[in-house]
């Protein structure tokens, strides 16, 4: 065994505490309950670790609300975007069509022989 | 079910929360057979007497509240070394603990250093105060209550190999801390 373990058992020998202490102690025990104040309660919420799961509970209840919001605003940007997708292309489909007949109607009336 | 603490007949009961069946003189003794243990654990981990004193009080006041569940003595040992252990750690952690010196505060000695020198136990035992949180509480059940890493691990609800490897790394620490300390001693 190191010289180190025996000076740790030297200074981590057992002390007593004060000579009055187990009547501390039962002095302690016939006290009444003390009833927490709204303040003290308050004060145990802002003890670590229990702050820590507060902190915690007012970062998740601000994002998750935002964070649903913004879902809920996409999904719509999404929707107004397909809607708009789709009557460009209605657009270009009509567009298409009436350069289509336009298109015939030139190649019509340029055929040799073709009265105006 | 009955049983004998601290030569007291004990009742077990199914809620041990409600009133302790155990009179006031008899759980003093209680209190005066196991004070030193439970106020040396508090101590040795918080380095503040006032506070080790109220740590070890409140472990007593939590002992009447659960004096039912106890089954034996070695139970009774077993749950105030765990319940001081839970105590301590958990006060470090409510108020960030820093401890009230630092290495530099510490006497050099003024000479080479004997093996029961008080110079050289209280060093070590400020060292020992300086380990974090869990480190410093298997050092003081280790060498405080001559506990083995199995009966460690018990305590503290942790995994025997971890025990046994925090325990050679304090010792390190600790071994490395008191070389720089005090210099010249032959560890």
């Amino acid at each position: 065994m190191s010289n180190l373990e025996d000076d740790l058992r030297l200074a981590l020998r057992r002390e007593e505490p004060s000579l009055d202490f187990a009547e501390r102690v039962l002095a302690r025990l016939s006290e009444p309950p003390a009833v927490p104040t709204w303040r003290q309660r308050w004060a145990v919420l802002m003890r670590p670790p229990r702050l820590q799961w507060a902190a915690v509970a007012v970062v998740l209840s601000v994002l998750i609300p935002a964070g649903t919001v913004q879902y809920q605003k996409e999904l719509r940007y999404r929707a107004e975007g397909e809607r708009a997708k789709a009557q460009l292309l209605f657009a270009v489909r009509v567009a298409g069509s009436r350069l289509h007949q336009a298109q015939r109607k030139v190649l019509e009336t340029s055929r040799p022989g073709t009265r105006l | 079910m009955a049983s004998s603490v601290g030569g007291l007949a004990v009742r077990v009961q199914e809620e041990p929360q409600r009133a302790a069946p155990v009179a006031l003189p008899a759980f003093a003794d209680i209190v005066r057979e196991h004070q030193g243990m439970v106020f040396s654990l508090a101590w040795h981990y918080l380095h503040d007497r006032a506070l080790a004193e109220e740590m070890a009080q409140e472990v007593f006041l939590e002992l009447y509240r659960h004096i039912g569940s106890i089954q034996s003595p070695e139970h009774l040992l077993f749950w105030l070394r765990k319940v001081a252990s839970r105590k301590c750690i958990d006060q470090t952690r409510r108020r960030v603990f820093w401890p009230k010196f630092g290495l530099d505060e510490i006497p050099e000695p003024p000479a080479k250093l004997r093996q029961s020198d008080p110079l050289l136990s209280r060093a070590l035992a400020r060292l020992v105060a300086s380990l974090p949180e869990k480190a410093r509480m298997l050092v003081i059940l280790r060498f405080q209550e001559d506990l083995d890493p199995s009966d460690i691990a018990r305590v503290l609800d942790m995994p025997v190999g971890t025990v046994k490897s925090q325990l050679q790394r304090s010792l390190d620490v600790l071994r490395d801390k008191l070389a720089r300390t005090v210099g010249e001693i032959a560890l």
